[in-house]
């Protein structure tokens, strides 16, 4: 069982996060010509690296916000966590 | 406005579980509460306005994680990031959230109706939350708020009184039943009244 940094919250249960994918993946520039092949990068195809990841997590039975997890793969420790507009 | 009971079918007045040779001041107390005012109150994330400047019958709102600001018959919980549940027994209130709260910055729901109220009175009342809600309820004092997960319901936990303990729980109406029935059951080793 993981605990979790919410940036609003503070320390909770796994229990009340869902999972939200890689937060590495940028979409295409709105009103820019897409090709099919940028357009089924962005949608499918994601890495799945031994290690450090950056994911998004949403504590949808808390204060329902997105943030970002720095988190290892193998080890499940967790580095950091981000609110979606923050870098670092 | 009296609201229909969300836990009609299964809530029964009387003493249950490990009650006897227990003095009743004791025993855990469980009880509905009904006829409530719920509304949400969510800034929008353009708005412009500092929640300091509003004063909403006396009440200061602040955007502090977990912290329940109250007067005698009104509560605003902290939902989340310029998220807020006011819960009041006062039904004369909507004039004055519609004129605090202009509809420009923030969205007003009401969820009077939607939602299933227990309240939980006693000194075991955070031990039956401990047997299926995963926070830390060391942390709970007075006057805090948690949305978290009880069995795998969705809940809003307010502390209301610390001296003996008494805590409301919220969950959708929809979930209430299957709620009173995992909060009845977590009491039971510990005796608990319905009211």
């Amino acid at each position: 069982m993981l605990h979790i940094k919410c940036p609003h919250c503070g320390l909770r249960s796994q229990n009340e996060f869902a999972y939200g994918g890689d937060a590495t993946v940028k979409r295409p520039e709105l009103n820019k010509e897409v090709s099919d092949k940028e357009w089924d990068t962005f949608v499918y195809l994601r890495k799945s690296p031994r290690g450090k990841h950056l994911e998004f997590w949403h504590h949808i039975s808390g204060c329902r916000q997105w943030f970002k997890v720095e988190r290892d793969t193998v080890t499940h420790e967790i580095f950091k966590t981000l609110k979606p507009n923050e870098d670092n | 406005m009296t609201t229909t009971s969300a836990l009609e079918k299964v809530y029964k007045k009387g003493l249950f579980g490990d009650h006897d040779n227990k003095k009743e001041d004791s025993l855990v107390k469980i009880s509905e509460i009904k006829n409530l005012i719920i509304f949400q109150i969510v800034q929008y994330k353009n708005s412009s306005i500092s929640i300091k400047d509003i004063n909403f019958e006396g009440l200061q709102l602040n955007d502090e994680a977990s912290k329940v600001i109250s007067n005698s018959d009104t509560r605003i919980l902290w939902s989340g990031p310029k998220n807020w549940l006011l819960v009041s027994s006062k039904k004369e209130l909507l004039k004055s959230i519609h004129s605090s709260f202009k509809e420009t910055d923030f969205a007003i729901t009401d969820l009077s109706h939607s939602k299933a109220i227990i309240e939980l009175e006693g000194n075991n009342s955070k031990e039956i939350l401990k047997k299926g809600c995963p926070f830390n309820f060391n942390e709970l004092r007075k006057n805090n708020c948690v949305n978290s997960v009880f069995n795998g319901i969705t809940i809003t936990i307010d502390m209301i009184e610390d001296n003996p303990n008494k805590i409301r729980l919220f969950a959708l109406r929809s979930f209430g039943e299957s709620l009173y029935d995992s909060i009845t059951d977590a009491s039971l080793e510990f005796g608990y009244k319905t009211l």
